[in-house]
């Protein structure tokens, strides 16, 4: 996918000749420049998907950007709880997103299961 | 939007049809809605939505938000990891 940065601008000048910075997210290759956040790099790089909702699954990205809502939380170099957008980009990050996680108490178990489960014990 | 589209806190997915079923349900205080749905309970710890949630009380209760007991502002104030405090 073609870039989504701004290199031309009617007004900002632009400074064209900045570093380029090597990351992966989710172990995919991706670039960046000198001055990004995690978030502004894969934004430019076309990502808006930063992590999905632990309970649900539903996709979450940049809301804030400016660090209050923590909705970006990404995991850097195994570290929890980074926010994208406030966390700049360093050569060689691996950043991971957030995932779906299991719920194994929200459902509980049924009655049947609960009774074999005693039943179960019963009998030892 | 619907309005059970309509998400109040999104840390914990909380849509504004659970907090007015929730406020129809047990006349509750905010702070009951927040312990009954789980509204400002997130990662973010209420920073979005505290607002919201007291203020969709007000409306649907017709009183003033944070009536008995308010929505407190607890430290700390940001999660921060240990690392931070400290050592790795």
């Amino acid at each position: 996918m073609t870039s989504l940065r701004i290199t031309k601008h009617p007004i900002l000048k632009l400074n064209s000749k900045k570093q380029i910075l090597h990351f992966t997210f989710d172990n995919q290759k991706f670039t960046g420049v000198e001055g990004d956040t995690i978030a502004s790099a894969l934004l430019a790089n076309g990502i808006l998907t930063l992590r999905r909702h632990e309970e649900s699954g539903s996709p979450r990205g940049v809301y804030c950007n400016i660090g209050h809502c923590f909705e970006c939380r990404v995991i850097v170099d195994g570290m929890e709880g980074v926010r994208a957008c406030l966390t700049p980009l360093r050569e060689g990050m691996d950043v991971q997103s957030g995932q779906k996680l299991p719920k194994p108490f929200k459902t509980g178990i049924t009655e049947q299961e609960f009774r074999d489960y005693f039943r179960a014990g019963e009998s030892q | 939007m619907e309005r059970k589209e309509l998400i109040i806190c999104r840390c914990e997915e909380v849509s504004l049809t659970d907090i007015s079923s929730t406020i129809e349900k047990y006349q509750c205080s905010s702070r009951e809605v927040k312990l009954r749905t789980r509204a400002g309970m997130g990662y973010c710890g209420g920073r979005v939505c505290r607002s919201l949630v007291d203020k969709a009380i007000a409306e649907m209760k017709g009183d003033q938000p944070s009536d008995e007991i308010p929505l407190t502002y607890r430290p700390p104030v940001r999660p921060i990891s240990f690392r931070t405090l400290g050592g790795n």
